[in-house]
């Protein structure tokens, strides 16, 4: 496992000079999985800020064979390339031990939402590929509107907070346990924030004869209403208080890849955001409180599913 | 006219759906008519009425299929590739005789294209988009009341006919913010003695579309059929301004026509006598209209932001009588008023 010095003397493969925000997380995790993936690699997005931001036609930020073809499909077009890649081999066209490595990157709303169906199908189907899901929690790209993976209370465009409504009233989707549940040989979650930890984990599904998929909780600072500059203190305290733990499913067996010392209580985390302001107001202690219990609850099943004592 | 407020195109047109009556919205993110959804997420809760963000385009077309099956006013909205994705239930929609209403803020095409506005959706909403054999009744606004407004008449028209009712706007007339009325106005309320409400005390209703029987789709067919007929028959809403006297008559819709507008004052103050016919609805197109107007007029001079869609109905309308030349931006750009005015003067002289 190469240090973060090491790392830092590779070529970057997301080059500089696109238009991704100041303190954007998205571009720090992508950068970061190009860094520690083996090479050569061909790399899929999904339509979102990303594809939007790294490729204002004709400048490309991407320095390896890069594909886009629109928001529900990132996956199913992978999993044609992967396809083609092996039919050359069959066909005698390329060297049988030609290894080269896939990975798709997908926005929430395009991986949760408007994808799932292909990337469910490329899973199932068992494609060597790594879907990784910058996980910004919102429709970034088309101005903030609610995504599955919007947590309970979080205010996006779509769901306001005002007196009718709480801002978003439903629970996220759990897609880490989803693609768990397709038996493929390697699910992980990861925060922009702990660079050891996501990168350990590309390398790990990328050695795998399969499908993978890693979920990278990713602060967005205009979606999120936190500091540029906190980006990664951000992404770190989502998972000391146990908001967005990180974590393993290797084989199908689960495992904490980090155990916080001490679990802080969500305040700590919502209080660093403008899309909780609201929910700090009196009035919404019931709320609030509803917040902590689901994370608690989550918390104390990922701790068995993973063999920890629980607390 | 009182009560005026700047507004933007889209939320006009939001607002006048709200007072139209829609009980129910179901909406997907996509620039350039996020300010709808975003709209209606703060107001239709606040109306007690349904909001929802669906989880795609294919979703929410299908949440629209169910709510209009139930009975009640019901409306999405979504720009070019999100309609493109939509086209199956579109099809299934207009095959069960579901009214809705579809706003499509059209943008640049094909493919991902950008996010300005562009008239190049025309063939998909006028000659189908789908499968199978039907039309959609097409409106096109071309300014902020006419969000508004049209919208209202969209509504009625879709419960009157049972059918499927597009809007079709672009980027430019979405997001561009002008004075405008938004009425309270009566909702023309039409018994829909057919939707599907739970059948105690009476015969259940069938909504379908699939006839497998022999000749049965062909009949079903043809009674789709005289309805397009009548309708036809029935609804054209169409702007002409100075065609009278015109030897030069433009035809435009949407953003284009307001163009045309200008540049018909500029040619007039030249000694070129320009007029224009602006079809409001693009289905039932105004071939009658072009028709009769091309008795008289030297050329038609068709503009639109595309490569030339609707040039092609008015051919069919003109019947070669005149000759009709076309101009056109496509992919987001807009006709320039000197461009129209260089080549009418061009077209002018060597048709004397």
């Amino acid at each position: 496992m190469p240090t973060l010095k090491e790392l830092a003397k590779e070529q970057e493969l997301l080059s500089g000079g696109h238009r991704l925000c100041a303190g954007c997380g998205a571009s720090i995790a992508v950068r970061q999985v190009l860094l520690a993936a083996p090479k050569p690699l061909v790399v899929t997005s999904a339509t979102g800020c990303l594809e939007v931001a790294t490729t204002i036609f004709p400048y490309t930020a991407w320095e390896m064979p890069w594909m886009h073809s629109a928001f529900e499909n990132a996956a199913a077009t992978c999993s044609g390339i992967e396809s083609a890649y092996e039919s050359l081999k069959k066909q005698g066209r390329l060297p049988v031990d030609t290894k080269i490595y896939f990975i798709t990157f997908g926005g929430d709303g395009g991986t949760y939402d408007i994808g799932l169906q292909s990337l469910s199908g490329a899973a199932e189907r068992g494609h060597r590929m790594l879907y990784v899901c910058y996980n910004n929690q919102a429709y970034m790209n088309t101005g903030i509107q609610r995504s599955s993976a919007t947590p309970k209370g979080g205010f996006t465009t779509t769901s306001p907070a005002g007196k009718v409504k709480p801002g978003k009233e439903q629970a996220r989707k759990d897609l880490t346990e989803i693609m768990v549940a397709h038996n493929i040989p390697y699910v992980a979650q990861a925060v922009v924030g702990d660079w050891r930890d996501l990168t350990t984990k590309v390398q790990k599904a990328l050695s795998k004869d399969g499908p993978s998929f890693i979920n990278v909780l990713s602060p967005c600072r205009l979606g999120w209403g936190c500091a540029p500059e906190k980006t990664l203190q951000t992404g770190r305290i989502a998972v000391e208080t146990c908001f967005w733990p990180l974590y393993e499913v290797d084989e199908g067996v689960h495992k904490l890849t980090y155990k916080p010392k001490e679990k802080k209580p969500i305040i700590e985390f919502l209080k660093l955001q403008d899309r909780f302001k609201h929910l700090l107001k009196a009035g919404n202690e019931a709320l609030l409180a509803e917040i902590q219990e689901d994370i608690d609850k989550k918390w104390k099943k990922l701790l068995f599913l993973s063999g920890e004592k629980s607390e | 006219m009182k009560n005026k407020i700047l507004i933007s195109g889209n939320e006009a047109l939001a607002e006048a759906a709200i007072q139209a009556g829609c009980k129910a919205y179901f909406g997907y993110p996509i620039t350039p008519q996020n300010e709808i959804p975003e709209y209606m997420s703060r107001r239709m809760p606040e109306e007690g009425r349904v909001f929802i963000q669906a989880e795609s385009e294919l979703a929410a077309i299908n949440m629209v299929l169910g709510a209009s099956a139930s009975g009640v006013r019901t409306m999405t909205t979504s720009s070019s590739p999100g309609i493109s994705l939509m086209q199956e239930a579109v099809s299934y929609m207009a095959g069960d005789e579901l009214p809705c209403v579809i706003a499509n803020v059209a943008r640049g095409g094909p493919g991902l294209g950008n996010i300005a506005g562009a008239q190049g959706d025309y063939f998909q909403s006028v000659k189908g988009g789908g499968h199978g054999d039907y039309n959609l009744i097409v409106i096109a606004p071309a300014s902020v009341q006419e969000m508004a407004d049209l919208t209202f008449t969209a509504f009625d028209m879709a419960d009157k006919y049972r059918t499927p009712v597009i809007i079709l706007a672009d980027g430019y007339l979405g997001q561009m913010m002008e004075a405008a009325q938004i009425e309270k106005k009566a909702i023309q309320s039409i018994k829909k003695d057919w939707a599907l409400t739970g059948a105690k005390g009476r015969k259940p209703n069938i909504i379908n579309s699939m006839y497998l029987a022999d000749d049965a789709l062909e009949k079903h067919n043809q009674k789709l059929q005289e309805k397009f007929q009548k309708i036809k028959k029935e609804l054209c809403l169409v702007e002409e301004i100075s065609t009278t006297d015109a030897d030069i008559i433009f035809v435009a819709y949407g953003t284009s026509a307001r163009i045309c507008k200008s540049v018909i004052i500029n040619l007039r103050a030249n000694k070129i006598k320009a007029g224009l016919i602006r079809p409001i609805t693009l289905w039932p197109f105004p071939t009658e209209t072009i028709k009769q107007a091309a008795l008289h007029a030297g050329f038609f001079l068709t503009v639109e932001m595309s490569a030339g869609q609707m040039v092609e109905d008015v051919r069919l309308s003109v019947e070669g009588k005149a000759p009709v030349y076309f101009y056109g931006r496509m992919g987001g750009g807009v006709p320039e008023e000197e461009k129209i005015i260089e080549l009418v003067e061009k077209l002018h002289r060597e048709s004397k």
